[in-house]
């Protein structure tokens, strides 16, 4: 018995097959999640990908990085059950204890002691994680693959500590004697040498192994992504040295996170998104921030879920949910069945219980994985959960200042916060202040979404006026200059309701991506802007954009002419950032067929 | 080498400067081999560059000046 019920599948059940050619049994940690058959096929996938199949690391190895990070976050049910492997694989009793009472007692190469303390410094100090740390690896002969399979062998690790900690699951076998205090809090993560952590800011991260470039068009679950997602996330990109491997992850996230039969997407998203803040890792932030506004939240909810779910707008149960899953993912010590029976008081299903210990495993997984090959960011996260987390990890050493202004602590100081406060006392020489810095940034997106010159000033003096009547409400949480352009697009989308003309803003995206394959292939004019004078270019470009259909053209103005960053464009417009890169880009390239005849080379085939 | 199609897929990123270095790579053998690619990346990046140096939607203080001065007319009124 676990915390959850369970009902019997039948021994013919595809993954009990598997799990029973594997281990040679079906574990109890598996059978702990039998009301939803999806999950034990998802972690059936993930176990004979990354644990069974044979790879780099030697199956001996992998079995001990598993139970060397299960004794340290004294996972006794994990530890019985990989002891137990490890004897089946040929292990005497005794080399097991000793193991497990301290692993650089045991005789074991050096490189794998360095493997183990790499592996165990990932599944506890995540964040401090860098690429000196790979280098030491590289140093003891490790290469590529095998980095990359003992990163996957300890998130594996990391997912099923978790699940055995959620679901409770009796133990398959006895259980093993564990020291009382364990290596890492011991000894601290500074003091190894592997384990000292801190890098300079700016220097160059990740990713730390090769990734091969995979395509879509022969590397089918990536065409799927693309579908899904509108891009392929550097996540998966970088886990191309394994395609085999990557199949089984996707399978396995689609079987945990598609089907709503238990929890919403949006509550499971939600809390991949809290629990990845509560882990500090940006990436996932970032990117679970996007997939929440892609379901139809508002960025603020998401922002603020990353920064304080607390203080979201979130149901009791949800917040409770939330409570729950962050706990039993980052204080797993405090962490005990009575926080089951708390959800069930609350009205939650035992399948939706079980399904959100899996997502909370599923997405310690992804954690370990991320930080582990160093995965690049593919969205900025929220400006105020990067200013957070450099208070809430002192200890830590957090990637500031990485390449590409992705983090960018000071991205909250506004220069107009002095003129705001006196305007908000009601100083109208303050405000007329503000208004005259910010007139051409508002008028731009007036312009951008109502297309026509009269209409975007009408509209200008309606935003200021809107701006005035509620400056009291403004609380810092954004730039000011941000506030202002968000009241201007309401304001503009009050004119366009009026003029019935809000579904251009709103319509999805659909025709392929070939509808919009460039016709025009000449070339252009080495420097094409001397073709014409300053005020005939400025004519063309004005025309070429009105004529865009408004979702494009709202795209193009505040990327290319306010020069907002694609993240800051995709908050602004409350769209995901993939949304927000195909709209640019289908909007460049009919403002390129636009412009062509006016720039091509007179010079025939003259391409550099 | 990788197809104009595969390029094209990629082309949105590339363009942002948004690619891995192994992607880039890729990428750049493509186009030092495919001229359709290479006018299409090259006129994109004018066009780009075109449009953001346009100075266009900038609205003239002749205009601004007199609807600031209206709005804020009217606020000081409201005070009275
Ligand atoms: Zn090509």
């Amino acid at each position: 018995m676990s915390f959850l019920s369970e009902v019997r599948l039948k021994d013919k059940f595809g993954p009990f097959v598997e799990f029973q050619a594997g281990l040679g049994f079906v574990p109890n940690l598996v059978l702990a999640q039998s009301l939803l058959p999806r999950l034990i096929e998802a972690q059936a996938m993930l176990e004979s990908a990354v644990r069974l199949r044979e790879g780099a690391i030697p199956r001996v190895q992998k079995e001990r990085i598993l139970l060397i990070v299960a004794a340290e976050r004294q996972d006794t049910y994990c530890v019985a059950l990989d002891s137990k492997i490890l004897s089946s694989l040929g292990l005497l009793e005794v080399q097991i204890d000793s193991l497990l009472a301290d692993y650089r007692n045991v005789d074991l190469s050096g490189s794998e002691l360095a493997c183990l303390q790499f592996c165990l410094k990932l599944s506890h100090h995540a964040p401090s994680v860098c690429s000196e740390d790979i280098d030491a690896l590289r140093a003891c002969g490790f290469g590529d693959e095998s980095i990359f399979e003992a990163v996957v062998v300890t998130a594996l690790a990391v997912y099923r500590c978790t699940l055995s900690l959620g679901l409770g699951p009796e133990p398959d076998f006895g259980a093993r004697k564990l020291p009382s205090t364990r290596i890492v809090q011991q000894h601290g993560p500074a003091s190894h040498g592997l384990l000292s952590g801190s890098h300079e800011a700016g220097q160059r991260n990740g990713p730390y192994v090769r990734a091969p470039y995979l395509s879509p068009k022969t590397f089918s679950p990536f065409a799927i992504v693309q579908k899904s997602h509108g891009f392929i996330p550097n996540f998966f990109r970088a886990q191309s040295l394994r395609p085999d491997l990557l199949e089984a992850e996707l399978e396995a996230v689609g079987r945990i996170l598609l089907p709503e039969e238990a929890l919403t997407r949006v509550q499971k998203e939600s809390i991949l998104l809290a629990v990845s803040a509560a882990n500090l890792n940006s990436y996932c932030v970032a990117m679970h921030c996007n997939l929440l506004r892609g379901l139809g939240k508002p960025s603020e909810e998401g922002d603020q879920i990353a920064v304080d779910y607390h203080e979201a707008n979130l149901s009791v149960a949800d917040e409770a949910l939330l409570d729950f899953a962050v706990k039993l993912g980052t204080r797993g010590p405090e962490f005990s069945g009575r926080d089951v029976v708390k959800l069930q008081a609350l009205g939650f299903t035992e399948e939706q219980i079980l399904e959100c210990v899996v997502v909370t495993a599923l997405n310690n997984f992804a954690n370990t994985l991320q930080m582990g090959l160093g995965i690049e960011p593919d969205f900025a996260p929220p400006p105020a959960f990067e200013e957070n987390k450099v208070h809430l990890a002192d200890a830590v050493a957090t990637p500031i200042g990485r390449e590409g202004g992705v983090y960018r602590g000071d991205v909250i100081q506004d220069l107009d916060a002095g003129l705001v406060a006196q305007a908000q006392d009601g100083k109208l020489e303050a405000f007329e202040e503000l208004v005259r810095r910010h007139t051409q940034l508002i008028y731009r997106t007036l312009m951008a979404m109502l297309g026509k010159p009269p209409d975007a000033q009408d509209a200008l003096q309606d935003t200021l006026l809107n701006a005035f009547k509620h400056i009291g409400g403004f609380q810092g949480r954004s730039k000011f200059s941000t506030w202002l352009v968000s009241i201007a697009r309401n304001t503009a989308l009050q004119r366009l309701r009026a003029r019935k003309d809000v579904e251009s803003l709103d319509e999805p995206e659909r025709g392929e991506e070939g509808d919009f394959r460039p016709r025009q292939v000449r070339s252009w004019a080495d420097n094409p802007e001397q073709l014409h004078s300053k005020s005939e270019i400025q004519q063309l470009v004005e025309a070429g954009i009105l004529g865009l259909p408004a979702k494009y053209r709202v795209v193009v103005v505040l990327r290319d002419i306010e020069q907002l960053s694609t993240d800051e464009v995709a908050r602004e417009l409350g769209l995901g950032v993939p949304a927000v890169k195909t709209r640019l880009l289908r909007g460049r390239l009919m403002l390129r067929e636009w412009l062509s005849p006016h720039f091509t080379a007179s010079t025939k085939g003259a391409v550099k | 080498m990788i197809t104009c199609e595969e390029f094209f897929a990629e082309f949105a990123d590339y363009m942002e400067n948004q690619v891995s270095p192994e992607i880039r790579k890729e990428l750049n053998l493509h186009l030092s081999q495919c001229r359709a690619c290479r006018v299409l990346y090259d006129t994109s990046l004018k066009t780009v560059k075109i449009v953001t140096e346009s100075g266009s939607f900038e609205l003239p203080h002749s205009v601004s000046d007199p609807i600031i001065d209206c709005v804020m007319a009217k606020l000081r009124k409201d005070r009275s």
